[in-house]
């Protein structure tokens, strides 16, 4: 009973920091129509706004005549797919204490190795594209060996070395695509296409992007929270999250085990990039780090690194930034609004008082409620 | 109204906390000390004499319930806005920067400036100033980490002293004091007292409260007892109202039949930091079947020896071996799978994982055992069913093996801690302060276990700084002053408080043929 009050605050606590977010949202998205060159009138701007929302809110599902838009609900479940596995790996580093933040980097590295075996390996289909997605993994998990290493060996603080590892991969991609894998005869930088064998199909061909890699991603959403949950690494790679010292007197291998963390990262992480990149794209063209490892970070916190929540975060961070893009589309409201959103989202979210004041009122009457019951127990 | 307000220079209405995990510490109290007295604040550990006080000095704030100074409603929201109206408190663990002079942390935050510099010199000054007027005297140019605890605790009396406090509470003055710096103390108290100072003296030791105090309010359970002049109530009484029936602490046990040797450490050396020298070629023996205690004044090196034996600190030389077998720089599994098993002093730190499930905290030392593994899973029905076994045995109290651990009573945490320790099937035990900041319940209940293992055949080494508990339940004991062995005693039935204080004071210090006894050599 207690215990189940406690989740329902939970619960209520999450949902009025999306809300108060989304608050933000408005009066920021209010001021882009009040601060416009075009004066608009108050009531204008109202309008608009309300106009802005409807597309932010409801516009990624249902089209303006009220129908429900199936292409946008699979153009969401597609845009989950990395973000789910960022999401995961941030989740697992995170719940060792581990502030690992080459997620990022690690989607990049990961979607130009299984590029490149897409490109140059010449293999069947179906295993093509596995093996692709495989190196990846691997390669990226390789490289989350270093940011661990350097800070189990070396006491390097994760959370720099990660953010700074971040610019080197992408650099390093960018020097080999555009000095040794470049398609000269395009006219942006990109590599040759991808053999056929290698791209992984959509469920249905529809052009919505909605490709196998989505049932891949949910299947280690399962096999992530096994992990965490149901073995002795998971656990104690959650045991050293919620106290090293008492990991390190239980005897458990410590160094190793944060090692493992960032490793299983880093592989995870590889994986979304590779799969988005086989999926969506028929050649390599990021010519950026794509984002997807920053929004990881973002989904682990709202899914507080349960592997279990993280599809309904990612789902919920995808419907977002399509609400977002179509506002910007249609709205002239700039996309960067999904920024403040999230930011906002963010801070209340992280914020550990935020409500505590309510939480301490609901504890205090559960205490009362236990005393008055011991008290009853012992008239009896 | 008006005249019970000005009859109290400190009152405490109906004061209840709860705390964040659900815990009620206080519940209704009231609590009314007159001026100029030397007043208890009494009971058991847990029953929320500390939480009280840390209401009054602003640490913390109630969630029900009013505080009036001289008569004036307050709102003590920081240890600032108590200070200002003249509080002050002295902590059980001392809050002094030990790389300072004693002059230093006197005056830390307030410091006397000349230009943009502090005038060291006045601050000197002032601290023998203060010194001289309340007759406690301290070195004022010595480091805080060079004084001996009795005198670190004079610099927090003066530290609260020269901040202008005339309420002073103590929180358990005389649990790290030996009984000649106790009695030291006690004449200080009473020279402050009628210089007409308040003083809140927090304590269990119904001998000290007799001893010193006028009046006291007892505390059981987080409510008050009521209040009652000390002179005449009898220890009987108050013992009665401190625990609700007359507890008898003594544990029974049969004479111990010691046999083979199993931890066996030999010049044990190692220097801190602050290249202050902890242990000092330490030596001694812990044979199957007996319990060794280890008494002292907390800081003469029995946390260091402790850190060594389980490889959460590096020594500077000598050996330890169980059954042979050296297990210093040992990795913990391994030191585990010998059969050793630790109670940690700081059960927070070591002990548990706060945010970690009952269940979890349980089964930390084993998780990668055959029995709770089916290939790389987890056993779930397996793990549900020991650490059902562990909470049923070793009786925590509570909802189910899925709540959180800090959402527990110290007691029951402590009671989890020993659980997982004491069911590893361990040759050798080390329980560095078993019982400390529990309730009677639990403490009875660990301190049996600890008795029966022993006489099971397990080999105990029990780190103490509750005398009777020490003596009690040791069959065995040694005595550390300065990182060194002072004494030794085969027997414990002989021992009295005061030899034993001579010997943790460092005034006695017995022979080397004496102290070798305790190796067990040939």
């Amino acid at each position: 009973m207690k215990d189940k009050r406690m989740t329902l605050f939970n619960f209520v606590r999450g949902a009025a920091a999306i809300l108060i977010s989304l608050a933000v949202g408005t009066v920021f998205i209010f001021l882009t129509f009040a601060l416009a060159e075009k004066h608009y009138t108050f009531g204008e701007c109202l309008e608009n706004t309300g106009e802005a929302l409807r597309y932010m809110l409801i516009g990624p599902l249902f089209k303006k005549t009220g129908d429900f838009n199936t292409m946008g609900l699979f153009q969401i479940l597609a845009a989950m797919i990395p973000i789910t596995f960022t999401g995961l790996a941030t989740c697992v580093m995170f719940s060792a204490n581990q502030f690992n933040l080459a997620g990022e980097g690690s989607v990049m590295a990961g979607g130009f190795v299984a590029a490149l075996c897409g490109i140059y390996l010449k293999m069947n289909t179906g295993l093509h594209a596995v093996v692709c997605i495989v190196v990846a993994a691997a390669v990226c998990a390789l490289i989350m060996l270093i940011p661990a290493l350097l800070k189990v060996k070396l006491g390097a603080s994760e959370m720099v070395t990660s953010l700074m590892m971040n610019y080197v991969i992408m650099y390093v991609v960018l020097h080999f695509l555009n000095v040794h894998f470049a398609d000269r005869s395009k006219g942006s930088t990109q590599t040759f296409p991808f053999a056929a064998t290698s791209k992984i199909g959509e469920i249905i061909p529809n052009g919505s992007k909605l490709t196998w890699g989505f049932v891949i991603a949910m299947v280690f959403v399962v096999l992530t929270a096994l992990f965490m949950y149901r073995t002795r690494w998971g656990y104690a790679i959650r045991m050293i999250g919620a106290n090293q010292s008492f990991a390190k007197y239980s005897g458990m291998k410590v160094g190793g085990t944060i090692v493992l963390s960032q490793v299983v990262g880093g592989m995870l992480a590889g994986m979304g990039g590779g799969i988005e990149v086989m999926g969506r794209f028929n050649t390599f063209l990021w010519k950026e780090l794509p984002g997807y490892g920053w929004t990881g970070v973002t989904i682990a916190i709202l899914a507080k690194n349960n592997p279990i929540f993280v599809p309904l975060a990612a789902f919920f961070i995808a419907y977002l930034n399509k609400g977002c893009s179509l506002m910007s589309t249609y709205c002239n409201v700039p996309s960067e609004m999904i920024d403040i959103i999230q930011a906002a989202i963010f801070l209340f979210f992280a914020a550990e008082q935020f409500l505590s004041g309510y939480r301490q009122k609901l504890v205090v009457k559960n205490t009362r409620a236990d005393l008055m019951k011991t008290a009853e127990g012992r008239k009896a | 109204m008006e005249k019970t307000n000005t009859e109290y220079v400190v009152q405490m209405k109906g004061i209840t906390k709860v705390y964040p995990n659900g815990i009620a510490a206080n519940q209704s109290v009231d609590f009314n000390v007159r001026e100029g007295e030397i007043h208890a604040l009494m009971g058991e550990n847990g029953a929320g004499k500390s939480t009280l006080m840390k209401m009054l000095f602003g640490l913390e704030q109630p969630t029900e319930g009013e505080i009036y100074v001289r008569g004036e409603k307050v709102h003590l929201t920081s240890p600032t806005v108590a200070i200002a109206h003249g509080i002050g408190m002295v902590h059980q663990h001392f809050m002094l920067v030990p790389s300072l002079t004693v002059a230093e942390n006197i005056v830390l935050g307030i410091p006397p400036r000349k230009g943009i510099f502090i005038d060291y010199k006045k601050a000197v000054e002032i601290t023998e100033e203060y010194a001289k007027k309340y007759n406690l005297h301290v070195d004022a140019n010595a480091k805080v980490m060079d004084i001996p605890v009795g005198m670190k605790q004079k610099v927090e009396i003066l530290k609260a002293l020269v901040r202008g406090a005339k309420i002073l509470i103590l929180d358990e003055p005389t649990a790290v004091l030996t009984t000649q710096e106790t009695a030291e103390l006690f004449k200080e108290l009473i020279h402050l007292k009628n210089q007409g100072y308040t003083i809140i003296f927090i304590s269990h030791k119904l001998k000290e409260i007799k001893e010193i105090t006028d009046r006291m309010t007892i505390l059981r359970g987080g409510k008050s007892m009521g209040v009652y002049d000390t002179k005449d109530t009898t220890e009987q009484e108050i013992s009665r109202l401190m625990v609700g029936r007359d507890v008898v602490l003594s544990v029974e046990k049969d004479q111990a039949q010691p046999t083979d040797v199993v931890l066996r450490v030999k010049d044990l050396e190692y220097t801190n930091e602050w290249n202050r020298k902890m242990l000092n070629k330490v030596s001694f023996a812990v044979r199957k079947g007996e319990i060794l205690g280890i008494a002292g004044v907390e800081g003469n090196g029995q946390a260091e020896l402790v850190e060594m034996l389980f490889n959460l600190n590096q020594p500077d030389g000598g050996t330890a071996e169980v059954n042979g077998k050296n297990i210093l720089g040992v990795d913990q599994d391994r030191i585990r799978a010998m059969g050793v098993s630790l109670i940690p002093e700081d059960r927070m730190t070591y002990g548990i994982a706060g945010d970690g499930t009952i269940e979890e905290n349980l089964i930390s030392d084993r998780c990668d055992k055959k029995k709770f593994n089916i290939g790389p899973l987890f056993n779930m029905r397996a793990i549900h069913q020991e650490s059902d076994r562990l909470i049923d045995e070793f009786d925590v109290l509570c909802k189910s093996n899925q709540q959180q651990v800090k959402m527990l009573s110290g007691g029951n945490i402590q009671k989890v801690v020993v659980a997982r320790e004491f069911s590893s099937d361990p040759i050798l035990i080390i329980a560095d302060q078993p019982t400390r900041g529990i309730d009677v319940g639990a403490t009875e209940f660990i301190r049996k276990k600890l008795v029966e293992l022993s006489r099971a055949g397990a080999a105990v080494l029990l780190v103490s700084a509750d005398l009777n508990e020490v003596i009690e339940l040791s069959d065995s004991l040694m005595v550390f002053y300065g990182g060194q062995i002072s004494a030794y005693f085969e027997d414990t039935s002989s021992i009295n408080d005061e030899i034993m204080g001579e010997y943790m004071l460092g005034l006695k210090h017995q022979s080397e043929e004496e102290i070798r006894r305790v190796c067990h050599e040939g």
